[in-house]
């Protein structure tokens, strides 16, 4: 009983920390808010940290029926999804406070973050897809105020097309789970649960419309379209963990989905491996070059996840352990990543007021530390040795070129690469022209300075870990291989 | 298992690693007086000790893993070299640079997949016997084995061929030198390309070993650089821009060095001439940039036509610059005949291999290659002659700048003391040169592998030394027919120097530019854009089609049938009327509704009156009064 009660109290905590906090919100003053929100957010990643060190248990919480029971599980996956949601939370939550001070309620924005980081571990902790599924449904509401958090139009229309696009996605998730469910027994994550009986035709049709559900969160053409509209309207950290984490939810969607319940073995060499294959080679490419033509900020971010969460989706689509440890690898890093970019914009954007890349021209000597940050992460995210995202592409390469999924094998690679080039074109070009204004060069913004400390911290964090992870990523690749080898083995 | 850097230490390796080292002390003394007045020298000094670092990991490494890590490193640190100035050109300089090192080191990263996916490791000492093992058919199922290592040699080639200026990836070299600090140029040209030499070295020699058609390729491209280098070279004229082309030249024959290596049959002699050429150049374009970066420090100016003259009192840095110029053009006595003299031997002795050998059919390309070099090694000596006398012999505006002594006492040093290693190599074949081969032989063929058996060649003999002549008849009539005559123009009662190169043939701006930043984005950010509103545009257009919400029509129903009739008829004649009889004066409002209005005021006033006893009174005395006049009539 000890044991259930950690793993529900995992995911409670926050959401009836958050509750409380709306409650509490018409009384005391920020001061007061801003330390009780660092306060459980350090409790929440400190505790699933400890728990993280338990062994795997199964806890059943309730059912509606006896088919649909919602089951908590902490295996090697969500422990992996659980840590670093909680850290990113924490780091990002930290920046949050002098970017939203100016702002109208920051404590509508905090009790949607914390309530969201308990739904979050939820998704990560599902044990099977019914459980899952209702997490889902739940981070996709509870994220819908970040998005109109600045009650802009703009800002109400592009909340308007994420709740779309995600209840659009959700529905097709159903669809899929409704199929599958005649087919296995309980929808169990497992490496592979279907019954002996199951109908091919049914359980491929099952994947299509998982792949195209998930895949929307994931941000995987045709459906990525609220990325580019959600993120430049957001406040800088709620696009953070929109663009590190909430997509992160799609793919561990589609790993729970194809890995753990289908089985990667029964899905190798179909049709769907193929149009999976296609659809996360094309969104790569089109990410990247929307990117590299775009001049908003934090819009070029956006499409850049479009792009780098599709390498993840690239990696699992090969259907071996090999890609599957090469993605797990890429989503991590990726997560780390991409927050510190996103953080990078809002400070730009909280320091300066500029939102497109030209009015960063020279800024590199106003921000340095800042732009230094930036400067490490997109080398990562180009995948400049021994940068983080280096060894992702790198595992992610040799994963394609092992596996028998004839010219994707070497197509694979190759988009990778060219997309990498487009990466390197649209991130390393604002840290050259940050640092490189030119001789003649006057600074419109001579007086711009470094953003608060509590800003800058958690930039630098996430900057050396983006190093750190690249430099010393055997252990978590050994970590991903066996849960890779794992699943295979029925 | 990427993870573990591996290193190692052989005599090639440790040869090239002191020869860096030597590189940047010299610079390094150099750099007190090149750098007097400059901003931001943390910044370089901190880039330029990064890229010593990189540049030794790159020669160290034992496996390519390692190699691509420290030489994407290197080409990341060595931007700032670039870009240090900042002025406008260093900056599209810095760019080009960027691009072009990124490009090849994503290339080359492809290679590494291929080649790790093929081999199973990418430890240099295994490399060679795993090739051989995997055309012999060992491992998975690959396709076409041959065609797989082709591609995999040719991805990193681009790599390494663009690091080491190979055409027609030479591009960054003539842009990127000129504006970069003369010590970094020096390093730029004399260590960085090297590196990419290196590299394609290991490419011939370990990965495809002795591949005649691989090494054709190589040849080809080499002779191409040679003389495209040499030929721009003699156009320019800006100083440091004419020994970037020159840089550019001699990387050509470098490279058709590496190219007769995989070719000919007696590889020792190709291999020598090759990994001479190498330390020749390095030294050489030390001493030509340094000497290049005095006349600059003196007379802030590179254009021949502004420091022309400049020399004419500075006898030290005249017979550097000299010495520099002679080795560079081949001359006998300093180094670069020594490697020159061997790599045209290469070419001779393969001709006559095929000449024995009955196969004529081949010796026609040979013959060329043999002609476009000695041709050249004349054009070297003649962009040499070009810059010595404009600098050191004529007299000019260049004569009464800078201070009284060109160079401070340590950059004197540094100067003159490679400077003098010019002629010491040369004049010493047999000593040191020697020492170089049979490292080099050891680390790229291993004796085994060497078939030709490697005969002493004398320095001085008639049959060396009429390439030599060759080349300096060649040299001196380009000189005076082409510089003197083409080159030059009479301007205010004098002559100056031309460039004569019009500006569309530039590769970089009329081509590459256009197609990758121009074209090519056009093209597939347009696919991509199509992509991207795929999904916006169906639901745009459902929602206005199909899924339409129901509109209420503008105008409100209102009035009975026979108003709306009669008002719209009205409306019409109104607007018609609007445009014509009333244009000053529109009628502003809808008929529609007035007649609508009018008639339900109508029909209200109506019931009210029925509904009222007055109507009642009103009817019952008019039916009195019609039944009075019934009754009286």
């Amino acid at each position: 009983m000890g044991r259930d009660i950690l793993l529900l109290l995992q995911v409670l905590f926050p959401v009836i920390a958050g509750c409380l906090l709306f409650v509490a919100a018409r009384r005391g003053n920020r001061r007061l808010q801003t330390r009780y929100v660092t306060i459980v957010l350090l409790l929440e990643a400190a505790f699933v940290i400890a728990v993280a060190f338990l062994d795997k248990t199964t806890v059943e919480c309730f059912y509606i029926t006896p088919e649909l029971r919602l089951i908590l599980c902490n295996d090697g996956l969500s422990k992996l999804f659980g840590v670093l949601v909680a850290l990113v939370w924490l780091l990002v939550g930290i920046y949050s406070f002098r970017y939203l001070k100016e702002t109208e309620k920051p404590v509508m924005f905090y009790g949607f973050y914390l309530i969201a980081l308990g739904v979050l571990q939820g998704i990560g902790l599902a044990g099977n897809l019914v459980s899952f599924y209702l997490f889902y449904e739940w981070m996709t509401l509870m994220t819908v105020p970040f998005v109109f958090y600045n009650r802009t139009k703009e800002s109400i229309r592009a909340s308007r097309k994420y709740l779309f696009y995600s209840v659009a996605g959700a529905s097709l998730v159903l669809a899929g789970i409704f199929i599958l469910a005649g087919n296995t027994d309980g929808l169990q994550f497992a490496g592979g649960a279907l019954k002996e009986t199951a109908d091919r035709t049914e359980v491929l049709l099952a994947g299509v419309l998982l792949l195209l559900g998930f895949g929307t969160k994931a941000g995987m053409f045709p459906m990525h379209g609220w990325l580019p509209t959600a993120h430049p309207v957001a406040p800088a950290p709620a696009s953070a963990v929109l663009s590190g984490v909430i997509t992160k939810a799609g793919v561990l969607g589609i790993i729970r989905s194809f890995y753990y319940v289908i089985g990667m073995d029964y899905l190798a060499g179909t049709y769907v491996q193929t149009l999976f294959l296609t659809l996360a080679l094309l969104t790569v490419f089109m990410g990247s070059m929307l990117a590299y033509k775009e001049k908003v900020l934090k819009k070029r971010l956006a499409y850049s996840t479009v792009s780098q969460v599709s390498y993840v989706l690239f990696g699992l689509a090969l259907f071996t352990p090999a890609g599957f440890a090469a993605a797990l690898l890429h989503m991590v890093f990726h997560s780390v990543i991409k927050n510190e970019l996103f953080l990078f914009a809002g400070t730009v954007i909280h320091q300066t007021g500029e939102e497109r890349v030209e009015g960063l021209r020279g800024m590199g000597r106003n921000l340095p530390v800042t732009f230094w940050c930036f400067t490490l992460a997109s080398l990562a995210l180009v995948g400049i040795p021994p940068m983080s995202g280096f060894v992702s592409k790198w595992y992610l390469a040799k994963g394609a070129l092992a596996a028998s999924v004839g010219i994707f094998s070497y197509l694979g690679p190759a988009v990778l690469l060219v997309s990498a080039l487009l990466t390197a074109g649209y991130l390393l070009s604002i840290t050259a022209d940050g640092f490189f204004p030119g001789k003649d060069f006057i600074s419109p913004m001579p007086e711009a300075k470094e953003g608060h400390v509590s800003m800058l911290v958690p930039c630098v964090i996430f900057a050396a870990a983006t190093v750190l992870l690249g430099v010393f990523s055997a252990p978590l690749y050994e970590f991903a291989t066996k849960l890779g080898t794992g699943l295979l083995v029925r | 298992m990427i993870g573990a850097l591996q290193f190692a230490t052989d005599g090639f390796r440790v040869l090239y690693a002191l020869l860096a080292t030597f590189l940047w002390i010299i610079t390094l003394l150099f750099s007190k007086q090149y750098f007097h007045h400059h901003k931001n020298l943390i910044r370089y000094f901190v880039f330029y000790f990064a890229t010593f670092a990189a540049v030794l990991g790159v020669f160290f490494a034992a496996d390519l893993m390692t190699l691509f890590l420290f030489f994407e490193i290197m080409s990341f640190t060595s931007y700032v070299w670039v870009a240090q100035e900042e002025t406008e050109a260093a900056l599209r300089a810095s760019k080009t640079y960027l691009a072009v090192a990124v490009i090849g080191g994503l290339s080359m990263l492809m290679g590494l997949f291929m080649l790790d996916h093929a081999f199973g490791t990418l430890l240099i000492s295994e490399l060679r016997d795993s090739a051989f093992a995997f055309l012999a058919g060992e491992g998975g199922n690959f396709g076409n084995r041959q065609t797989y290592l082709y591609t995999a040699a040719a991805l990193l080639t681009v790599g390494f061929g663009a690091k080491a200026g190979v055409f027609p990836l030479h591009i960054w070299l003539p842009k990127a030198h000129p504006a970069a600090p003369a010590p970094a140029s020096a390093l730029l040209s004399g260590m960085l390309t090297k590196c990419g030499i290196f590299g394609m070295l290991l490419v011939n020699c370990h990965i495809l070993f002795a591949d005649a058609s691989w090494g054709r390729v190589t040849l080809i491209l080499g002779t191409i650089t040679m003389v495209l280098g040499a030929v721009s070279a003699l156009f320019s004229i800006d100083i440091k821009r004419t020994l970037a082309c020159s840089s550019v030249s001699q990387i050509g024959f470098i490279t058709l060095g590496i190219g007769m290596l995989s070719i000919m049959e007696g590889r020792g002699i190709a291999l020598q001439g090759t990994v001479y050429h190498m330390v020749n150049h390095t030294i050489l374009k030390l001493v030509l940039f340094l000497a290049a970066g005095v006349i600059y420090v003196n007379t802030h100016s590179l254009n021949l036509n502004e420091v022309r003259g400049y020399g004419r009192k500075h006898p030290l840095l005249a017979a550097a610059f000299a010495f520099g110029g002679l080795g560079l053009a081949g001359i006998p006595g300093f180094n670069g005949y020594i490697s020159k003299t061997l790599l045209h031997e290469s070419i001779v002795e393969h001709m006559e291999h095929l000449e024995a050998n009955g196969l004529h059919s081949e010796i026609g390309m040979f013959k060329t290659v043999e002609v476009l070099f000695l041709l050249a090694g004349g054009l070297t000596l003649a962009y040499m002659l070009k810059l010595f006398i404009a600098i050191f012999i004529e007299k000019g505006d260049g004569e009464a700048k800078g201070q009284k002594y060109s160079m401070a006492p340590l950059s004197g040093i540094a100067v003159c003391g490679s400077a003098l290693l010019i002629p010491f190599l040369g004049l010493t074949p047999d000593v040191i040169f020697a020492k170089i081969g049979r490292t080099a032989e050891e680390f790229f063929c291993p004796a085994e592998l060497l078939t030709g058996e490697s005969e002493h060649i004398h320095w001085l003999s008639a049959e060396n030394l009429k390439g030599a002549a060759i080349s300096v008849s060649i040299g001196i009539l380009v000189y005076v027919l082409v510089v003197r005559g083409l080159l030059m123009k009479r301007e205010k009662e004098r002559r100056v120097y031309v460039n004569r190169i019009p500006a569309w043939l530039d590769l970089e701006e009329s081509v590459y530019r256009p197609v990758f930043f121009g074209f090519l984005p056009f093209v597939l950010a347009f696919f991509s854009r199509i992509c991207d509103t795929l999904v916006d545009g169906v639901t745009g257009l459902l929602r206005s089609t199909v899924f339409a919400p129901r509109k209420r029509k503008m105008s409100i129903w209102v009035g009975t049938k026979m108003t709306h009739m009669l008002g719209t008829a009205m409306d019409a004649v109104v607007s018609v009327l609007n445009k014509t009889l009333f244009r000053n004066h529109p009628i502003v409002k809808s008929f529609v509704s007035v007649f609508a209005v009018s008639e339900l005021e109508a029909r209200q006033t109506f019931s009210l009156i029925t509904g009222s006893v007055s109507f009642g009174l009103l009817l019952a005395a008019t039916g009195l009064a019609i039944s009075l006049i019934y009754l009286l009539f």
